[in-house]
């Protein structure tokens, strides 16, 4: 199994191949072997216990009353007490709600916008005007949060270089920075602005990698521009699409803090509210307690942990590779 | 010149294929509008930005806004108080390290996990193999991760910033990918011939072979430091100095107006206008980005597509 596993099966390992036999030796010799191997991931490893298998070990906490202040073994179980009073919380469905609208307003939007991108970007011929427009629409992508939240104010706000604009044409101030029935439009743009051209360089890799013969052979058949991107373009990355929707839908409830979180004074918590700004200013700072916060995050990872995999059993079904395959 | 030349001439300009047909004037046009709408739409809130930050105080007032697009007078008021040793410097200082210093971290760990998971029958390779991987599949949520960072005593301190994401799983992935598929194994075996350990090989053959990717790998990890705003809020709430992002994000609380600004922001403001010291800020965290991102773009496909498409 390994991430983003598209397009051709990969050559078996080379390694792999290599008739050795060490399974025949003796676990001292294989140590004695192997050893520089696992001294170079233990680091590693480390890592992942302290801040990866420790954490995930505490969710335990979630059918616990848990408090910080007696000993770890005096705390006592109590099931599923900590989800009733989740799902009984009047914030937590409103938040799940918009998760999940943000999820697949981002998933609806962006992925056509990017695919859109690369396509027009495929079929521009001249070299130089490619790679200047690709290092524009790609430069977003790797500011902060707090960076794109800042110029959007700035520029879209209601003291906004545009709000002045319009003003100076005997317009009025845009308010859509601070509206909370525009947010998903102001998301929408934010998106479009950071994200779209990573999107756009992914697909343009899966369209670089078709074979430009069978356009070749297509266009000598009498198949138009649209036929051509209909029969080879579209099938050609499908595999990069479908392996996208799979992270994507995994990941559908991981839709990030810093943007709801940075705009939540300005629009309001009502909008902006999603489970991980849920947990954290209700449970981290707010006062629902370590239980109740690990409760929502548990449902979180959990239906995260199905989504993926029902998605990548989907996919398999279809005739995909999915993300799993034994690598 | 010749009639050969002559007609040529224009087919070189364009590489278009010969079996393309030519698109019609109204597909072009459409086309070009649209491209070069899109990119005026992310260029100009960002030449905006750099050009207010060089703005005077009777500039900006006569605008009459946060933003202008051409500054009349330029002073560099603002890039004086960012520099002047104050908050903002320290600021900066603070972000700078933990870049250099978690971004060192990470590559360490990253490097020896990719190489240490790159050989297939090894001992323990499956199981380790999947420790790895299970990280794609779940996550521990925010709440225990609070915990255990409290529980180690890291909470307001630095290193909380930096241990908690020093490794990135799907990074391991790909350059362990890399090491498998693109390192020649005839050179591996010709080292161990020649008596070269596990360790020699890896510094002496893998890593110079790897320098695009590894380069491309810690920028990634650098802009990721460079990025951080929530593990701060979360981990280091009660430190004076604070990351650059945390900072930028305090300064568009307070002249939004809005309830909620988490400290007093006074303490980075004197003398140059508002607006000027902001953009000025989002200047000085923009332009590590640009000046790395030649390099990223150089690398980017190359690399880290072709390893992640490959597996």
């Amino acid at each position: 199994m390994a991430a983003l596993q598209t397009s051709a099966p990969p050559a078996p390992s080379r390694r792999q191949a290599r008739p050795r036999g060490r399974n025949k030796r003796t676990l001292a010799q294989r140590l004695r072997h192997d050893w520089p191997l696992l001294l170079l991931t233990l680091p590693a490893l480390a890592q992942l216990a302290v801040f990866f298998y420790w954490p995930s070990a505490w969710n335990i906490i979630a059918f616990m009353d848990y408090s910080p202040h007696r000993p770890f073994w005096e705390n006592p179980f109590v099931g599923f007490a900590w989800f009733e009073r989740l799902f009984a919380n009047p914030y937590f469905l409103p938040a799940l709600l918009n998760t999940l609208k943000y999820a697949f307003a981002n998933l609806l939007f962006l992925f056509p916008l990017s695919i859109v991108l690369a396509l027009v970007m495929h079929s521009v011929v001249s070299t130089k005007v490619r790679s200047l427009f690709q290092s524009v629409v790609y430069l977003p992508y790797f500011f902060s949060w707090v960076l794109v939240v800042t110029v959007f104010v700035q520029t879209l706000g209601s003291d906004g270089l545009v709000s002045n604009w319009l003003l100076d044409f005997g317009g009025e101030r845009l308010t859509f920075t601070s509206n909370p029935d525009s947010f998903l439009f102001l998301a929408w743009l934010q998106w479009a602005w950071k994200d779209a051209g990573w999107g756009m360089i992914i697909f343009l890799a899966a369209l670089a990698s078709i074979n430009p013969s069978l356009y070749e052979a297509a266009a000598v058949d009498g198949a138009s521009r649209w036929r051509r991107m209909w029969h080879i373009t579209l099938p050609g990355i499908r595999p990069v699409i479908v392996l996208l929707l799979i992270l994507h839908i995994g990941g559908i409830l991981n839709v990030g803090f810093e943007q709801y979180q940075l705009q939540r004074n300005a629009v309001g918590y009502q909008t902006t509210e999603v489970l991980d700004t849920f947990v954290y200013y209700r449970s981290v700072i707010g006062t629902e307690g370590p239980s109740f916060g690990t409760a929502a995050g548990l449902f979180k990872g959990v239906i995260g942990l199905i989504l993926v995999l029902v998605a990548n059993n989907v996919a398999h079904r279809l005739g995909e590779q999915g993300i799993y395959q034994k690598s | 010149m010749t009639a050969t030349d002559i007609r040529l001439k224009p087919r070189r300009r364009s590489a278009r294929p010969v079996w393309d047909e030519e698109p019609s004037w109204l597909g072009k046009t459409v086309k070009a509008i649209f491209l070069i709408c899109y990119a005026a739409a992310i260029v100009l809130p960002i030449w905006a930005v750099v050009a207010t930050s060089f703005a005077s105080e009777e500039a900006l007032a006569r605008a009459g806004g946060n933003l202008l697009l051409l500054p009349t007078d330029l002073s560099l008021q603002a890039y004086h108080e960012i520099f002047d040793g104050g908050a903002l410097t320290r600021s900066l200082l603070l972000t700078l390290g933990l870049t250099a210093g978690g971004t060192a971290l990470s590559m360490v760990l990253t490097i020896g996990a990719a190489y240490g998971l790159s050989r297939p029958g090894s001992l323990l390779h499956r199981p380790l193999l999947m420790l790895v991987l299970f990280t794609f599949l779940f996550a521990p949520g925010l709440y225990p991760s609070f915990l255990v960072v409290q529980k180690l005593g890291l909470f307001d301190n630095y290193l909380s910033l930096v241990l908690p994401m020093a490794l990135n799983a799907f990074n391991l992935i790909v350059l362990r990918s890399f090491f498998m598929n693109s390192v020649p194994n005839e050179l591996l075996d010709a080292a161990r011939m020649d008596g070269a350990g596990e360790f020699r090989t890896l510094f002496k053959i893998v890593l110079p072979m790897s320098k695009a990717i590894l380069a491309v790998i810690a920028l990634f990890y650098a802009v990721g430091y460079w990025n951080i705003y929530f593990s701060a809020v979360l981990y280091i709430p009660g430190l004076d100095t604070q990351p650059i992002q945390v900072v930028l994000q305090r300064m568009l609380m307070s002249t939004q107006g809005l309830p909620g600004a988490a400290a007093d922001v006074s303490q980075y403001q004197t003398q140059a206008p508002d607006s000027a010291l902001k953009m000025a800020v989002v200047v000085c965290t923009i332009v590590p980005i640009v000046i790395m991102y030649p390099f990223i773009q150089k690398h980017f496909t190359k690399a880290v597509i072709t390893g992640a498409i490959k597996g």
